[in-house]
């Protein structure tokens, strides 16, 4: 059976994705057609789930959007100090969860994948397994990111200075500050990056099981069975990395306004200005 | 020798994120140890579990574009 393993040329590994069709030149690739399908789904789902929610939990289907939705909630404004600014950008990080979550999960449908081929290549493919799809998402989030930060710290002097820690003048602070810069921008790269490596390398985990399971027994009966169980730990990564994406976006923005916020704080002790507050309430 | 590159890659690519992921595991459940109330932090230990994993997957993912 060793022998078997070692002949064989293995199962096909797609990491880049192909083109289903061309549309006036421009190639419309397997996973655009299915990040297509899965925006309409999940906008579809949201507006119904949207419609039918009340205050009074009823059960169905509506208590899973309900969970996950409050579930990314608590997760985005537990990062900042201040709730009620962390409130203003729920709405942006909630959809993000739901995309990256419902995407990573739409690859594991069987027949989303090698199962059905077009030009020798999958006619579907995840939306998240695409560097493309995954560069495209964590552009939008870091330049949200950014300008909502602008707007929160109060103009782009006041978010520069957070990089310096205090004061760009100190040289050892300022070589700290332009490392920083730079550790920043990378930032972009590594969420695309790990949500890509995650989804695409389950799928080929999935892919290569799925193959060795086949070769067990005739007629690839088992290959289903050895594949389960990884299918399902990829559910668990899925919900992971929706989750990860997440936390290190609202992460980000939340660094800059809780440092502004804690240099306002420290500002307005210095000036006295929270001596006579406390004095105040102590008289009162 | 092409497949004994890609098992080295692999293999080496791997020990540091299982170390990476067992140090935090071994972090997590020290601190449960000594204060039951930090069990409360799992999710954030599970952040750093992705965070490092990323890694492996690089050394993995690099093995396809190996010639």
């Amino acid at each position: 059976m060793i022998s078997q393993f070692v002949a064989s040329t293995g199962p096909d590994v797609h990491v880049a994705p192909g083109a289903d069709f061309t549309v006036f030149g421009w190639p419309i690739t397997n996973s655009m057609l299915w990040g297509w399908a899965m925006l309409v789904v999940i906008a579809v789902l949201m507006i119904w789930a949207a419609r039918k929610i009340t205050v009074k939990p009823k059960g169905g289907a509506l208590q899973y959007v309900e969970l996950g939705a409050e579930f990314a909630t608590d997760t985005v404004t537990g990062a900042f100090e201040d709730k009620k600014v962390g409130r203003k950008y729920v709405p942006f990080f909630v959809t993000l969860f739901f995309f990256v979550l419902l995407n990573n999960w739409s690859g594991l449908i069987p027949g989303v994948g090698d199962a059905l081929q077009t030009h020798s290549h999958p006619l579907l493919r995840p939306f998240t397994a695409d560097l493309n799809g995954t560069i495209a998402m964590s552009v939008v989030t870091m330049a949200f990111v950014y300008w909502a930060s602008v707007r929160e710290v109060g103009g782009i002097k006041n978010y520069l200075r957070h990089f310096f820690a205090g004061s760009p003048k100190n040289p050892l602070y300022f070589v700290i500050g332009i490392i920083e810069m730079i550790t920043d921008l990378t930032r972009a790269l590594s969420l695309a990056l790990r949500l890509f490596l995650n989804v695409t390398i389950g799928e080929i985990v999935i892919g290569v099981f799925a193959y060795l399971g086949g070769l067990l027994a005739p007629g690839n009966i088992l290959a289903p069975v050895a594949a389960a169980p990884f299918t399902l730990l990829e559910l668990g990564v899925g919900a992971l990395q929706a989750y990860i994406f997440v936390v290190l976006a609202a992460n980000y923005l939340a660094i800059a306004v809780n440092e502004a916020h804690d240099h306002d704080e420290l500002e307005q002790l210095a000036s006295g200005q929270e001596v006579d507050r406390i004095a105040v309430t102590v008289k009162a | 020798m092409e497949s004994l590159a890609h098992g080295i890659m692999i293999g080496f690519g791997f020990i540091g994120a299982t170390i990476g992921i067992g140090l935090v595991g071994a972090n997590y459940l020290n601190a449960v140890g000594r204060n039951p109330e930090a069990a409360k932090f799992f999710g954030q230990a599970i952040v750093f579990v992705g965070l490092i994993e990323v890694y492996g997957l690089l050394a993995f993912a690099s093995t396809f574009f190996v010639k």
